[in-house]
């Protein structure tokens, strides 16, 4: 009996690493390799004939110039690409803020109030990925140019024409905003339908009005997924370089993907692309870590 | 060929999109595998890194005024004379995308009995990338003069057989002897274009003397489009700053300068980059756009209903302030059907096959039949557009960009980049 424990034990202990092999070797075949090969080009000042760089795979013979260069351009007042970095997170933040105010009540609806519309609730949030991103927002330009709908549509109410399309920072917003909205409903909607009903019933019960039982209740057992949804908006949204190319192509309104998209695209300093790379993804990690810390302390306070 | 413009095939015609809006797309599959991958390639390369790094590069820097004759090697050899074209399979063409007429390609590939396929890039390191990818065969591609020194010292594309090439005669003369390519031994040209101003009639009141002027106008606010290329920006900008003597300067200062001066645009005007003139201008989204000359050409086609090309303009510099290039063909040294390619090129240099691609794409074989006045007469360009022909006197005079080293295209880039961050 005993021996025969011990062996399913062992078995079990094999198994479970063995599980998560496929992922660790997914995770290390797409992102530490790349991760490691955009580091060894942003550390490398070599290229060849071609433009291509010369990747340094030794970290010994690491030059970090240029990715001081990078860190320096982009942080100090007076770098080229400050500018840059503060309209990247300006735009990002009010996105997200479109997101919240849009995106929560359409959670908030579809998890607690739909009943039975609630499927249809949902694959209409998700209709909008059946179609490229790129095209959804190419039908904004046919929407948004000056002889568009939206400009037309105006009109009736006596509203002279704009030119959404000359470059302006409002449309980029909204339209980052637009095009990653759904990415934040999802999780949303999943942490506010796991909320147990009946600590609901219980706050009405001790006759506390809806609107106190949302702030007191509904909303602290949601903020994990609130963090998650920003987060998971918020990463592909900082390094987003098409929207604007599309909607706007002015460089008022370039994010630091247009930087990145610049110097990779073509020419002889993938290097520096590579650098912003790197600098765009501590930036988010710092932001990542601080979620990671947050979830942990939910998670120990909910066994506590 | 008769030409109709209401032919519903030319409506659809485009022209040279280097970045189009839907090619962003492609940009994004860089950023994300690319990057991955791309260093991966790059390391097999290893061993042809060590000289061009450092600034000079090891093989001859064409010149206008320093002409290159490219080697022919030993152990890469044009085929022989005389032998019979390929058939069955396909003909696979490295392009841009849009830059070949469909029919021209359609009737190729019937009466070849091949298929005809195009893999498009944006740009020539796009470009490169490609045909150098392992195991890969193309049967023709379109260098510039920019990067055919490297091609050839590569061993990327093979020499031509004139033999096969009978109508290179149809060439003005000097292109069929190219400063990039003394004795077309590599290529022949493919289209030829200046760089200029592409202005709705209708809006502009003046066109100023220098009609560059246009886009620092504020009466044209939100409706100023530069060239997204960074040659051709900053290389206007040197322009307009009187620095004449180089548009490939290496000299700091200036580049500095000129971006300077671009950078005023983004308050003035708020400045927009893309390479959309041919639709945009037509379509009233741009009033002034930096633009090609072939783009008018294609523009005509753009105009919404009811609107004549009056409403279009063109303004280009006097010809010794004019930028022009040109296109070529080559034929890669992996090409499976090279004797197929050399009879494309010749068809071409044909003067009805040529006008006919001409007809289609907007951009100008260096034929010497295909004259403004013939191509006016023929009703390719209406007379008020006729400025947009090229002529030789352009290229006697005018300037043109050229192969310069990784550390100059590296002072242009950073440049580019400041004013794309907004300055």
């Amino acid at each position: 009996m005993a021996d025969k424990a011990t062996g399913h034990d062992r078995a079990t202990r094999r198994l479970w690493p063995a599980l998560a092999l496929p992922g660790t070797l997914w995770l290390i075949a797409l992102f530490v390799v790349p991760f490691y090969a955009v580091m060894a080009v942003a550390f490398s000042g070599r290229i060849n004939i071609f433009n291509e760089p010369i990747p340094a795979w030794n970290p010994l013979t690491w030059e970090s110039t240029t990715f001081t260069t990078a860190v320096t351009d982009s942080f100090t007042p007076s770098g080229v690409y400050h500018e840059v970095w503060v309209r990247t997170a300006i735009y990002s933040f009010w996105a997200l803020v479109i997101c919240v105010a849009i995106g929560y009540p359409v959670a908030y609806y579809a998890a607690r109030l739909a009943g039975r519309r609630r499927g249809l609730i949902l694959a209409l949030i998700l209709a909008p990925w059946w179609i490229n991103y790129i095209t959804r927002m190419l039908a904004w330009v046919n929407l948004l140019q000056d002889d568009g709908y939206v400009n037309k549509a105006l009109g009736w109410f006596g509203i002279p024409p704009h030119s959404w399309l000359s470059g302006s920072s409002f449309t980029v917003v909204w339209a980052l905003a637009y095009g990653y909205l759904p990415y934040f409903i999802i999780p949303l909607f999943a942490s506010l339908d796991r909320i147990d009903q009946r600590l609901l019933e219980a706050s009405r019960d001790l006759g506390i009005g809806s609107i106190r039982t949302f702030l007191h209740v509904t909303l602290p057992l949601s903020r994990l997924g609130l963090i998650t949804s920003l987060v998971i908006t918020a990463l592909p949204m900082a390094g987003d370089y098409y929207t604007n190319t599309i909607v706007s192509g002015s460089p008022n309104t370039n994010m630091v993907g247009n930087q990145i998209e610049l110097f990779l695209l073509e020419g002889p300093q993938k290097n520096i692309g590579a650098g912003l790379v790197l600098v765009l993804s501590l930036v988010l990690m710092f932001f990542m870590f601080y979620y990671l810390l947050l979830t942990q302390r939910a998670s120990r306070a909910a066994t506590r | 060929m008769t030409f109709d413009p209401n032919d519903p095939a030319l409506r659809r015609r485009r022209s040279r999109p280097q970045l189009a809006r839907r090619d962003v797309l492609r940009g994004g599959v860089w950023l994300t595998v690319g990057l991955g991958a791309a260093p991966l390639l790059a390391a097999c390369g290893d061993s042809s890194s060590g000289p061009a790094a450092g600034g000079g590069a090891p093989y001859l820097l064409a010149r206008p005024d320093r002409p290159v004759t490219l080697a022919i090697k030993d152990s890469n050899p044009p085929i022989g004379d005389g032998l019979d074209p390929e058939e069955g399979g396909t003909f696979n063409i490295l392009n841009y995308a849009q830059y070949m007429a469909p029919g021209v390609m359609k009737d190729f590939g019937k009466k070849h009995n091949v298929s005809v396929e195009v893999t498009p890039y944006n740009n020539y390191d796009e470009m490169l990338a490609k045909i150098r990818q392992p195991g890969e065969s193309f049967d023709l591609v379109f260098p510039g003069p920019s990067v055919l020194s490297k091609m050839v010292y590569a061993d990327l594309v093979q020499p031509l057989n004139h033999s096969y090439l009978p109508h290179l005669e149809n060439l003005w003369p000097e292109y069929q002897d190219p400063w990039y390519d003394q004795g077309a031994r590599y290529t022949v040209p493919y289209t030829v274009y200046g760089t200029g101003v592409m202005y709705r009639a209708d809006r502009v009141k003046s066109v100023p003397k220098v009609g560059y002027d246009l886009f620092w106008d504020k009466d044209y606010a939100g409706k100023v489009y530069l060239l997204e290329d960074r040659q051709e920006a900053i290389g206007m900008s040197l322009l307009r700053n009187n620095i004449t003597d180089d548009v490939n300067t290496a000299n700091p200062d200036d580049i500095k300068r000129a971006t300077d001066s671009l950078i005023e645009l983004i308050n003035l005007v708020n400045v927009k980059t893309d390479v959309n003139a041919y639709s945009e201008v037509p379509e009233g989204t741009a009033t002034v756009h930096q633009c090609w000359s072939g783009d008018l050409i294609a523009g005509q086609y753009y105009l919404p209903k009811g609107e004549t090309p009056e409403v279009l303009g063109y303004w280009r510099p006097a010809d010794a302030d004019y930028v022009v290039g040109s296109d070529n063909i080559a034929i890669p040294k992996s090409a499976k059907k090279p004797v197929l390619a050399h009879l494309m090129m010749n068809d071409l240099l044909d003067n009805q096959i040529g006008l006919r691609n001409f007809g289609w794409n907007g951009y100008q074989p260096p034929l010497t039949k295909l004259s403004a006045k013939y191509l006016t007469d023929q009703g390719y360009i209406p007379d008020n557009l006729s400025n947009a022909v090229v002529v030789r006197s352009d290229f006697d005079k005018g300037h043109t960009f050229y192969e310069v080293s990784p550390s100059t295209e590296a002072l242009w880039q950073s440049n580019w980049a400041r004013f794309k961050a907004g300055g």
